[in-house]
């Protein structure tokens, strides 16, 4: 019997791209297999999914280039695609589940994204409602069929993603990233899920994901790919992890039980902090945007010169709106967060002009303008590339030193260092958007040191990121709460809390709750 | 004008679909010179025109309708790809919600514009994005249409003071730069039909608006109006939208698509 | 999870509303093509008076109807106010101050014009407000037969549209936490300038994505291989639909008729 999928000298060259993602693959899954894909940012795993999925056509008017033969039973992968369409029955060999929850909903009704893949099958309509409401079980959605998608969190989306595929009974499930962008407790839902339909179904698992600690326990093999194209090792979990566990943690994987930052580099943190108090929060009640209802009162805190805040709790608690807050990007509802002395520096008149009413006082972050605010607070949004203004990554650096009034070769020894000091000297002159995930938030965050903020809040800093995009991250923010600045981080990671060991507000039942650990480790 | 009407039906060029493409090519054509011999009789019935205004209007929409309906035929003939109907989806979809700001902020500043209100027409650009960018993003037969018709249907969902009028405009105008593109051949995707496309999208605007809202201005003032439409049609849509396209290839994002094919290997 | 910026709002299901999609277009299509024919206060007024008068059938409550058709008014009183004040002058001058005049004819105009845009308009409102996207769609494919590949993209788009006007929000934080913006109009348009562009660069990339998602499913694989796809929700018209286009062409007819008996109607560009 031929095995499911088998790659043959197969390559891949996306357009607009110099070199191949993929490039002379020899590779064979059996039917019901369960493969881990491990290798480097770059070595061609997401492009390999796609492939199997009958994604990927070359020709004049394609994707991109290919070379070899990738077969699905025997069949060419994309030709196999429009075969199971063309048979009416309503069974893919091959499902595929993106990574971005968001970008996968298709239809507006839960119901009407599950059976829009068996719509595209041709299976009759009145065979479809049935594999619709099985599939939606078999994922543990029980909503109703007319239950807008708008209103699922990104686990619910997720899954929903999941049933989508499950309804065209894949003999092969493709999982690209599928918990990346989930919290913990959506992430081992939706692992449990799969496990559970892997066993009920006995299909076949290529799975590309870095956190493999979530996932170890599922899969009976693992394909690690070379970045120049090939494969670098092959085959059972336990040895290929034992072997080439060093090169798969440089390459940024994350490997049960072993450390992602390197020993000795964190010192403890005093808990709290010493340093002055830079902003206090006075009774702060936040709410979302439009709705007007807070969904966060009572808050008072404070944050200290030196410290490490980490600021938790389940999503839509209110964390973000919180350190939009404390980075007077947002005013709060209510209360006040208040800029000490000194933080507030000598802050002149220059503030946010209101066309009505006194101006605001010199001591409200949110009032100021906005080339003050950035000397002062920093903010690194979860998608840096929501803060990208500039042509070229030097640019991008240069544009807050500019605000603050430097010039010359001032703005060109900032950039230089940050530049150097973040590993970006090489892509300087790329455009910002081309950056890989790891180098667009390493550029974001560079962006906001540029302008030398004493308070730094991020979003979900380390969403999504590799092990060793992650440790280079823990590694600065401990180095910046070192010499005195104070970093505020929305988080669901609990290894970087670990990490920065700092105090912890607690978000949730509307309240914030400050903890403080006992003892620093 | 109706040339292009057949957007979605003859792109997907299959053997079958030949013949109706033929026969939709025959109606097309059997329109424009309709269209023709009414404006040519229409423009010479007011005295006021002058003798040659209506034949120089009848023949100019004759020539252009057939170099249009020459583009359209002889287009680059492959179809559609999924990623360039989502693309083109989804892109109509984003510049529907700067429409929605644009709507927001036109109020005020047509309250603004009362001493000389045919000067309104200068800022109506905006809307025109969708049809220019459209076609210089996705590169195929229809994309100016769909992506300006999206863009308006997300701009009337979500509510403007125009209603589901912001529908018609939208075909209309996605049409006016459409044409521009197919008489063009469709080969040519640089500055020169960013800005064509931005006029024929401004000229559509430009008579539209004094037909449905300002039916009782003097013939000079509607004159002025559609002048401001078609100089805001070539400024912030065409040169506008040219400049855009081009920000995004640059960033890479156009990769699949034919226009960031070619771009500059990273 | 909020709601979403293009959810329907809860309509009572009547005759009208629970018409065909396709049959509520074609009736707001007539309506609008004939009224355009001609600027007149009595073929628009009588339009206006038919329609309002229609509104019971409809399922939506006067406060519903009112809260999104307030809009409207945005766009027509002032076009009326500027065709009074500006537009051609007949009959007798009342008023005169500069470039601008009030006349009875201007009065008239006026009055017609805003009418007109009102009278074209209020379909249009019944029609976004008692119609799901996706029903549309769904009609749009199957009835007028337009390429399913078009109208799905079209409507897999739409879920973008609450996730990109977060965006949008952000984008505006995000630039004042990068020092930009401030005062003056010169610094409001390169802000929304720059907004727009990431806006786009962001959209073109999740565009993407969603096209993968999709054609992993199956959509667009068939139609080179002449298997079409199926509908789990099928639209036809029905005799019901008929009744609602009729009614629709009633209307117009009668709007039209009492123009003529007027003697105000006049075919636009004769």
């Amino acid at each position: 019997m031929s095995p499911l999928l088998s790659a043959r000298g197969w390559g891949w060259r996306w357009n607009a791209r110099r070199a191949h993602a993929v490039q002379g693959l020899d590779l064979e899954v059996e039917a019901g297999e369960r493969v881990l894909l491990l290798g480097a940012s770059g070595a061609g795993k997401s492009t390999l999914l796609a492939g199997a999925a009958g994604l990927l056509d070359g020709g004049p008017d394609g994707t991109g280039e290919a070379e070899g033969q990738l077969l699905l039973d025997g069949v060419p992968a994309h030709e196999a695609r429009q075969l199971a369409v063309a048979a009416g029955a309503g069974r893919a060999r091959t499902g595929l589940l993106l990574q971005d929850p968001q970008a996968q909903t298709v239809l507006a009704r839960v119901g009407d994204d599950v059976a829009f893949g068996l719509e595209n099958h041709a299976v009759p309509a009145e065979r479809i409602w049935p594999r619709v409401d099985a599939a939606l079980d078999d994922v543990g959605l029980r909503l109703p069929r007319d239950h807008p998608t708008s209103r699922l969190s990104g686990g619910q989306r997720q899954r929903l993603a999941l049933a989508g595929v499950l309804a065209l009974q894949p003999r092969l499930l493709l999982l690209d990233e599928p918990t990346a962008m989930l919290d913990p407790e959506g992430a081992a839902a939706l692992r449990d899920v799969v496990a559970e339909r892997l066993a009920a179904t006995g299909a076949g698992l290529l799975l590309v994901e870095h956190r493999v600690d979530l996932w170890v326990d599922l899969v009976d093999r693992v394909v690690v790919l070379a970045p120049g194209g090939g494969v670098l090792a092959d085959g059972p979990v336990g040895r290929v992890l034992a072997e080439r566990g060093d090169e798969l943690a440089a390459a940024g994987v994350w490997l049960p039980g072993r450390a992602a930052v390197p020993a000795g580099r964190v010192r403890p943190r005093p808990p709290g902090g010493a340093g002055e108090v830079l902003l206090s929060l006075e009774g702060v009640a936040v709410g979302r945007r439009g709705s007007g209802a807070p969904v966060l009162t009572g808050v008072d805190a404070e944050v200290r010169a030196g410290s490490f805040t980490a600021l938790r709790g389940v999503n839509g608690a209110g964390k973000s709106t919180l350190a939009l807050a404390v980075a007077g990007l947002v005013p709060p509802v209510s209360g006040r967060v208040r800029a000490h002395p000194a933080l507030v520096g000598g802050l002149a008149a220059r503030r946010r002009r209101r066309p009505w009413g006194s101006p605001p006082p010199a001591d409200d972050p949110a009032g100021w303008a906005p080339r003050d605010l950035v000397s002062r607070v920093g903010s690194v949004f979860q998608d840096p590339r929501h803060q990208f203004v500039a042509q070229t990554v030097a640019d991008e650096l240069a544009v807050g030193p500019r605000r603050l009034g430097l010039v010359g070769e001032q703005v060109d020894l900032r950039v230089a260092e940050l530049l150097e000091r973040l590993r970006l000297d090489r892509l300087a002159r790329a455009n910002p958007f081309t950056l890989s995930g790891g180098e667009q938030r390493r550029l974001s965050v560079a962006t906001a040191l540029a302008t030398r903020p004493r308070v730094l809040v991020l979003d979900e800093p380390t969403f999504g990121q590799d092990a060793r995009t992650w440790a280079e991250l823990v590694d600065l923010l401990a180095g910046l709460c070192d010499t005195g600045t104070a970093v505020v981080a929305a988080t669901h990671d609990v290894d970087l809390c670990d990490a920065l060991a700092g105090a912890t507000w607690w978000v949730g039942d509307g309240r914030l709750r400050t903890e403080v650990p006992v003892s620093a480790p | 004008m109706s040339t292009t009407s057949k957007s979605s039906a003859s792109t997907t060029a299959e053997p079958p679909a030949r013949r109706a493409g033929v026969v939709a090519t025959t109606v097309a054509a059997l329109a424009v010179v309709v269209v023709a011999v009414l404006l040519w009789r229409g423009v010479a019935a007011d005295p006021d025109n002058g003798p040659v205004a209506g034949p120089l209007v009848g023949v100019m929409t004759l020539v252009l309708g057939a170099l249009a309906l020459v583009g359209w035929r002889t287009a680059p003939r492959r179809s559609w790809r999924v990623v360039d109907i989502v693309v083109a989806a989804v892109l109509g979809v984003a510049l529907g919600l700067v429409f929605t700001v644009w709507n927001l902020g036109w109020s005020p500043l047509s309250n603004a514009l009362e001493f000389f209100p045919p000067a309104k027409g200068l800022f109506v650009g905006v809307w025109l994005l969708g049809g220019v960018v459209g076609g210089l993003v996705v590169r195929k037969p229809g994309a100016a249409v769909f992506v300006e018709v999206v863009a308006a249907v997300v701009s009337a969902l979500i509510g403007n003071q125009w209603g589901f009028a912001t529908v018609w405009y939208g075909l209309l105008q996605g049409l006016g730069a459409e044409v521009v593109l197919a008489v063009l051949l469709y080969r040519q995707w640089g500055a020169v039909a960013a800005v064509g496309a931005g006029i024929g999208a401004g000229v559509v605007v430009g008579v539209l608006d004094t037909t449905l809202y300002y039916p009782e201005f003097s013939t000079g003032l509607k004159l002025v109006y559609g002048a401001g439409a078609v100089v805001s049609g070539i400024v912030i849509a065409g040169l506008g939208g040219w400049a855009l396209t081009r920000a995004l290839a640059r960033t890479g994002a156009l990769a699949p698509l034919a226009s960031g094919r070619n771009a500059q290997r990273v | 999870m909020s709601t979403g910026l293009l959810d329907p709002g809860a309509v009572r299901p009547t005759v009208l509303a629970r018409a065909n999609p396709v049959a509520k277009l074609a009736v707001s299509t007539l309506l609008a093509v004939v009224l355009l024919l001609s600027v007149d206060v009595v073929t628009a007024g009588t339009a206006v008076a038919l329609e309002l008068l229609a509104l019971p059938l409809v399922g939506l409550g006067v406060r519903g109807l009112l809260r999104r058709s307030a809009v409207l008014l945005l766009a027509a009183v002032p076009v009326s106010v500027l065709t009074v004040l500006v537009g051609v002058d007949s009959g007798a001058v009342l008023l005169e101050a500069g470039p601008l005049s009030v006349s009875t004819g201007s009065l008239e105009s006026g009055a017609a014009v805003g009418l007109r845009v009102v009278a074209i308009a209020l379909p249009g409102v019944v029609l976004l407000a008692t119609t799901d996207p996706t029903d549309l769609g769904d009609a749009l494919a199957q009835v007028l037969r337009i390429s399913p590949r078009f109208v799905l993209a079209a409507l897999a788009a739409f879920r973008v549209v609450d996730v990109l006007a977060e965006e949008w929000q952000q984008l505006g934080l995000a630039r004042r936490a990068r020092g930009l913006g401030g005062d003056g109009l010169l610094a409001g348009v390169r802000d929304v300038a720059g907004r727009v562009f990431v806006l786009l660069v962001i959209a073109v990339r999740r565009a993407a994505v969603l096209a993968t998602a999709m054609e992993a499913r199956g959509f667009g694989a068939g139609e080179r291989r002449g298997a079409d796809r199926t509908w789990a929700r099928p639209s036809r018209l029905r005799a019901s639909d008929v009744l609602v286009v009729a009614g629709g062409a009633l209307l117009a007819a009668t709007a039209t008729a009492a123009g003529v008996a007027a003697g105000t109607w006049q075919l636009l560009l004769t």
